[in-house]
């Protein structure tokens, strides 16, 4: 099939052609959902070996499953985000097993995510914005980022997470409320004017 | 500071983060080893009207043979030359009726 066609295609469509042995498919499936993927991966985990680790990772699973896939019963960019946010949960949980076996007995800082945030007021604003998602609670985090950053709809959220559609919508509210707190006394440095 | 909040995320939202090309080339030798191939059938030549037909005599030196002795048998059919019913009747045992069955050549250019 000419690349030109191809790239018109919808992504159900392109993991069924790679399914069916097109060398075509797979570098336009990689081209459009690689970079959302490694994004996400990156805002969730901020390292960007274990985002890189991740997406390589979702992608494979995505070659894997493409021999049974069955268009109209899932989208490509829902179903792929349900696996890195499984494993970006993984990674987290083995990260903070790793960081409690560390530190023993030793409590974590109680205010540790504003002291990041703190720590960032020379940086750009997306850096910021970056080490406040950080800061948020790990649902609440995947609930922002899905929304305001990948653009997902709430029910499309819903069913990457797991949860009910009202659910997603209180992570989200809450998630940018703590956001806004976290942000708000960085408005300087961040170059926003003072509100008056 | 919301509104600010929300510039923030739609400018977080138009960066995408560009993958190396090393990752690139990882996640697309994973495609490539993982897909299957696919079957190429190469269609045989279709063997001609005579090949068949020879293969049908047991092969082509067959088919020139019998070939051959009908085209011979043909000749002395139409032909029929004086001295072949001597050969017939000592090959025939007891009494052969010959019937003309094709007038002979001869006649037949008489006619013309």
């Amino acid at each position: 099939m000419p690349r030109d066609t191809l790239a018109e295609l919808a992504d159900e469509a392109l993991v069924v052609l790679y399914a069916h042995g097109d060398p075509d498919a797979a570098r336009l499936l990689a081209g459009r959902l690689l970079p959302r993927v490694l994004g996400y991966a990156g805002r969730m985990l901020s390292d960007r070996a274990e985002a890189e680790d991740v997406a390589q990772d979702a992608m494979l699973r995505l070659w894997k499953v493409a021999p049974e896939w069955r268009q109209g019963e899932a989208k490509v960019s829902t179903w792929i985000y349900r696996v890195v946010a499984n494993l970006c949960t993984d990674r987290l949980r083995a990260r903070r097993r790793r960081r409690a076996e560390a530190l023993d007995d030793v409590a974590e800082p109680a205010d540790g995510a504003l002291s990041v945030v703190a720590g960032m007021i020379a940086a750009d604003r997306m850096a910021a914005l970056d080490a406040a998602l950080a800061a948020l609670p790990e649902r609440q985090r995947e609930a922002v980022v899905l929304r305001h950053i990948e653009g997902f709809s709430n029910p499309e959220i819903a069913e990457i997470l797991q949860i009910g559609v009202e659910a997603v919508e209180s992570l989200t509210a809450r998630g940018k409320r703590a956001l806004t707190a976290l942000l708000s006394g960085q408005r300087v440095a961040l170059g926003y004017e003072e509100a008056e | 500071m919301m509104d600010d909040l929300d510039d923030l995320l739609a400018g977080a939202s138009r960066a995408l983060v560009q993958p190396s090309e090393a990752l690139m080339a990882r996640v697309l030798a994973d495609a490539a080893a993982l897909q299957v191939r696919p079957v190429v059938v190469v269609a045989r030549p279709r063997a001609g009207w005579f090949a068949g037909l020879a293969a049908l005599f047991g092969g082509a030196g067959s088919l020139v043979g019998v070939g051959s002795a009908a085209v011979v048998g043909l000749f002395f059919g139409f032909v029929q030359p004086d001295g072949l019913g001597a050969v017939a009747d000592l090959w025939a045992v007891g009494s052969v009726d010959q019937v003309d069955l094709m007038p002979q050549l001869d006649v037949l250019l008489a006619e013309e």
